[in-house]
C-alpha cells in the first residue's frame, strides 16, 4: 500500500498502523504545534479518525511528545531520539528548486533539524537529500519559498 | 432520588470533561488527556475494550500497555454492570434528553423493536470479524461516545468537525421519530461489548416482594425507565444498564418500602 498520508513520528508501516490505531486522537492532543490533524471521512473510511500531518501547513517539529502517549502502540512508544524518526523522506523537484535553477536559496538546508546531514549542499550550493538521514519531518517542505513546494516529503511505506 | 441526582452530576461532568480536556491540553496541562476511546490520567491508561480488542485482532499483535488499559473498564463492568453506559456515556445522555423531548412532543414512534437481544451481539460480532478483514478497528467508526469526544476535541483544536458527527445526528433523529432508544437498546457495539462481562454476581436490579416490600403494580418503575424496559419483568438484562431510575421511582412512590433494589 502506498502511503498517501504523513503519519506522526514512530508510526508503524501503513497497514500495521491502520490496524493498530484506535482513532483516539491522543497524539493530536499531545502535539503542542497542532501539526497532527485528525483525518476525516474525505480521506477515506479506513483512514477516518487517524492522525495525519500536513507538512506544508504545519510540519512536525520532532518534539517527540506524541509517541509515548499512544495507548495502542500504533506509534512506537520507545522512540525517543529525533534522529531515529522515519516518517518519510524529502524529495527535491530539481526543475522547480530555486537553488537547482541557479538562484541562491538555502531555506531547506538551514531549517533542517538534522542539520547538514539530511540535507547537504553540493559543490555548486544545491541541496541534496540523504535518504538515510532524512527523518521526514517536513520542515523543509514547510519553509520552501517555491509554491507549490519544490521539496516535499514522501511518506515512507515499508512495503 | 439520590442515585438520580448523582447520576445527573456524573453525566454533566462527563460533558464538562470532554470539553475541558482539550482546552487544558491546549494550555499545556496534560495530566488528563484523551477521549472516550482512550483516556490518560497521568501515567494510567484506560481504553475502550472494544476498540482495543479490535486493534489487537486487526494487527494482529498484543500490546501490553493496551491490554492492561482495556482491562481497567472491564472491572467496573464485572461488578456494577454497564454503568459506563448509564452514568458516563455522552450518547446515552443525549439520547435521554431527546427521548424526553420526543415524549413531550408526543411523537408517535415505535416504543420497542421486540428484537431478540442476540441481535445486538450479532452486530458486535460482525464488527469484530470485519476488523481483521478490513485491516482496521471498524467499530471505532460507530463508537458514539468516542466520536462525540474526539470531534469535540477536533472542534476545539481545528475549529471544524468531521462528518463522523453525522452518525450522532442520525441516531438522534432516528430515536426522536422512529424507534425509541434504538441505538443504546439494539445497536451500540461499545455497550454490547461491556455487556459481555456480566456474571451471576454482577449488580442487578432485583424485584423481590415480601411483607415489608410489597408491590402495588403502580408501574412507576417502568415509566421511569429511560430505556423503555419493564423492571418488574424478566429479561431485563442485558439491556438494562443499571442507571437506577426505576429504583428511585419505586422508593419514591412506595416510601422506601418498594420491592425494587440493586442486588449483587
Amino acid at each position: 500500500m502506498n502511503r498517501k498520508l504523513l503519519r506522526p513520528p514512530g508510526a508503524a508501516d501503513e497497514i500495521d498502523f491502520a490496524a493498530r490505531c484506535i482513532r483516539c486522537g491522543m497524539c493530536a492532543q499531545a502535539c503542542p504545534y497542532r501539526a497532527i490533524r485528525i483525518a476525516g471521512l474525505l480521506d477515506g473510511l479506513a483512514l477516518m479518525g487517524t492522525p495525519v500531518i500536513k507538512a506544508r501547513e504545519v510540519p512536525c517539529y520532532l518534539c517527540m511528545k506524541c509517541p509515548p502517549v499512544c495507548p495502542s502502540g500504533a506509534l512506537d512508544r520507545r522512540l525517543k531520539r529525533k534522529q531515529d524518526v522515519r516518517m518519510g523522506t524529502a524529495l527535491i523537484n530539481r526543475n522547480e528548486c530555486l537553488a537547482w535553477q541557479g538562484t541562491i536559496c538555502r531555506s531547506c538546508y538551514q531549517s533542517c533539524p538534522v542539520f547538514d546531514e539530511a540535507i547537504k549542499m553540493d559543490s555548486e550550493l544545491r541541496p541534496v537529500v540523504d535518504r538515510k538521514k532524512c527523518v521526514g519531518c517536513g520542515i523543509c517542505e514547510n519553509v520552501c519559498p517555491v509554491d507549490p513546494a519544490a521539496i516535499v516529503v514522501a511518506p515512507w511505506s515499508r512495503m | 432520588m439520590k442515585t438520580g441526582l448523582l447520576r445527573r452530576a456524573v453525566q454533566a461532568s462527563t460533558f464538562a470533561l470532554i470539553a475541558a480536556i482539550p482546552v487544558l491540553n491546549r494550555k499545556g496541562i496534560t495530566v488528563l488527556m484523551g477521549s472516550l476511546y482512550s483516556l490518560a490520567i497521568g501515567p494510567l491508561r484506560i481504553t475502550d475494550p472494544l476498540s482495543g480488542v479490535q486493534a489487537m485482532i486487526a494487527s494482529p499483535a498484543v500490546d501490553g500497555v493496551l491490554l492492561f488499559s482495556i482491562l481497567i473498564p472491564v472491572l467496573p463492568a464485572l461488578i456494577f454492570g454497564r454503568v459506563f453506559c448509564s452514568w458516563v456515556c455522552p450518547q446515552n445522555t443525549i439520547s435521554e434528553i431527546f427521548d424526553y423531548i420526543s415524549e413531550r412532543l408526543g411523537v408517535k414512534r415505535f416504543e420497542s423493536l421486540h428484537l431478540a437481544v442476540r441481535s445486538r451481539y450479532v452486530i458486535m460480532a460482525c464488527l469484530l470479524v470485519s476488523a481483521p478483514l478490513a485491516g482496521f478497528p471498524v467499530a471505532t467508526l460507530v463508537s458514539a461516545p468516542g466520536i462525540i469526544s474526539v470531534q469535540t476535541a477536533k472542534y476545539i483544536y481545528e475549529g471544524a468537525v468531521g462528518l463522523e458527527l453525522g452518525l450522532i445526528g442520525v441516531i438522534i433523529l432516528f430515536e426522536l421519530f422512529v424507534v425509541r432508544r434504538a441505538w443504546c437498546n439494539y445497536i451500540c457495539p461499545v455497550g454490547s461489548f461491556l455487556g459481555i462481562f456480566r456474571f451471576g454476581k454482577t449488580m442487578k436490579v432485583a424485584f423481590a416482594e415480601d411483607k415489608q416490600h410489597s408491590c402495588s403494580r403502580c408501574l412507576a418503575c417502568a415509566k421511569a425507565c429511560r430505556l423503555g424496559l419493564d423492571p418488574m419483568g424478566k429479561g431485563l438484562y442485558p439491556l438494562c444498564h443499571n442507571c437506577g431510575a426505576c429504583i428511585d421511582a419505586c422508593a419514591k412512590t412506595r416510601g422506601g418500602g418498594g420491592p425494587l433494589s440493586f442486588k449483587f
